[in-house]
């Protein structure tokens, strides 16, 4: 059985360099596939997947506990969707989003609150 | 002088519920919000109280049209976790079974296409001509959307003879009859006048975009999941992806009808090559570790994550649909299109909000 099956992974370090590594993959022509936010240690972790010909890109990033991450949708337009589904869902917050449903892509005021956290 | 007027999310051209509000000026969109959040289920919570087999029928209920492809790609992304190694015919099956639904499902939208623009008789013919692969499914995994024809580990069923022979029969009745319909959509003056030009995406921007699918080969890109390494067993069936240069609703349309005519032959030629034996490797044990899990549904790339901690449940399953990747691209087509051409260019993503939303 195997541990992890996930190919190709960055570990990334600091939101900055996020932001830096996902400026050059566009540059590089990749596509933005989509992130997948997971609970760890506290906090959480985001994996972003990008993909160029056929192969799929990995980042992980640690969202530390009571951290805002920074949006990508000012570089990939597209990672808006799924990151306010983050902040409905896991109760993130994710700084300069192009745009912001606050809260409330999917949960109205009534709904449960961030009920993957 | 700009006006906001809601499209949604009850519309005659919408199957399932989605809002758009449109800020219109002189008759003409200058910028779109999407609005979500009327089918929100939360299946990925819910797997939380199903063991990784239970977890299979979720997500085959994400949607009522890719149903089939749903369940194969959890399948498969279990797989990958437990690393076993699906016997052939299982593959083949869930070969034919993905590709029936693609048939219907293209069908389907073909039919609501007609009928947003307007084309009565034509949504009729094309819906007639779903039944019968519906008929079809239905024969063969017992229901007409709902299939649970693949499981952790394979296939649940094996098709016989003489079912093998419907199939057969089916495609060869259904061929001539998409080619009318074909005429139709490629051909007719009206259907043209309303489609060229409209909602133009360049290659570039559709890739960019983060589109998939139809949506993306629409624009003149090459790239479809059945092309990649994780299904090897496309390669060996002589796939070729569809692909139109115009990158507008017409470009979308014949990549769907092409990829119509692309489905029934990897059928026939998974049907020629179908090796005998075993449908199913026993998995035991609970799966531990992350895997990623890409196939191609109707609409495009779906993309499935699980993960598992050595229990029965798995710790976390997220699945990004290929209509979730599409609807940002609205943003970008709707902009300088008239408000009476929005559902067209709406429906050329085929949207599933059901997938979407989940």
């Amino acid at each position: 059985m195997l541990d992890n099956v996930i190919q190709n992974v960055t570990d990334i370090k600091s939101m900055p360099e996020v932001l830096k590594t996902v400026e050059g993959l566009k540059n590089d022509g990749y596509r933005y596939v989509t992130m997948i936010c997971l609970k760890a240690n506290e906090g959480h972790e985001l994996i972003y997947i990008f993909e160029k010909d056929d192969k799929l890109k990995h980042l992980r990033y640690f969202v530390k506990p009571g951290e805002k991450p920074k949006s990508v949708s000012g570089i990939y337009l597209c990672a808006l969707l799924i990151e306010n589904e983050y902040q409905d869902l896991f109760g993130l917050t994710f700084e300069g989003l192009a745009i912001d449903y606050k809260g409330h892509l999917y949960l109205t005021p009534n709904s449960p609150k961030t009920p993957l956290a | 002088m700009t006006t906001v007027i809601p499209f949604g999310p009850q519309h005659p051209v919408l199957p399932e519920p989605v809002s758009l509000k449109l800020e219109i000026d002189n008759d003409v969109v200058v910028g779109v919000l999407p609005s979500l959040g009327y089918v929100h289920r939360g299946l990925e919570k819910f797997i939380d109280t199903k063991d990784y087999n239970q977890t299979m029928y979720i997500c085959e209920r994400i949607c009522g049209i890719c149903s089939g492809i749903h369940g194969i790609t959890y399948s498969r992304a279990v797989e990958k976790l437990f690393d076993v190694e699906v016997p052939e015919r299982a593959q083949y099956l869930r070969v034919i079974n993905s590709e029936l639904c693609r048939i219907h499902s293209h069908l389907l939208w073909l039919g609501l296409f007609a009928d947003g623009f307007g084309f009565e008789s034509l949504f009729y013919e094309c819906w007639k001509y779903r039944e019968d692969v519906l008929d079809l499914l239905e024969r063969f995994t017992g229901n007409r959307v709902i299939h649970s024809m693949s499981k952790v580990g394979g296939a649940s069923r094996d098709l016989t003879k003489e079912q093998i022979d419907q199939i057969l029969k089916t495609l060869d009745d259904l061929e001539p009859k998409v080619k009318n319909i074909e005429k139709v959509f490629v051909n007719n003056y009206t259907v043209k006048k309303r489609l060229v030009g409209l909602g133009v995406m360049s290659k570039q921007l559709a890739y960019e975009a983060g589109t998939a699918g139809p949506t993306l080969r629409g624009s003149g890109n090459a790239i479809d999941v059945r092309n990649t390494a994780d299904w090897d067993i496309y390669r060996d069936l002589g796939f070729k992806p569809a692909v139109a240069k115009e990158g507008d609703c017409y470009g979308r349309t014949k990549v769907r009808i092409d990829e119509i005519y692309e489905s029934i032959k990897l059928v026939r030629n998974a049907i020629s090559k179908l090796p005998n034996g075993e449908i199913e490797t026993r998995v035991k044990g609970f799966p531990t570790g992350e895997a990623v899990m890409r196939a191609e549904q109707p609409r495009g790339e779906v993309v499935y994550y699980v993960k598992g901690k050595g229990t029965k449940n798995l710790e976390r399953l997220k699945v990004r649909t290929p209509t979730f990747a599409n609807i940002p691209s609205l943003l970008l087509m709707l902009p300088g299109v008239k408000l009476a051409d929005v559902p067209i260019v709406v429906l050329t993503i085929d949207p599933c909000i059901s997938c979407t939303e989940r």
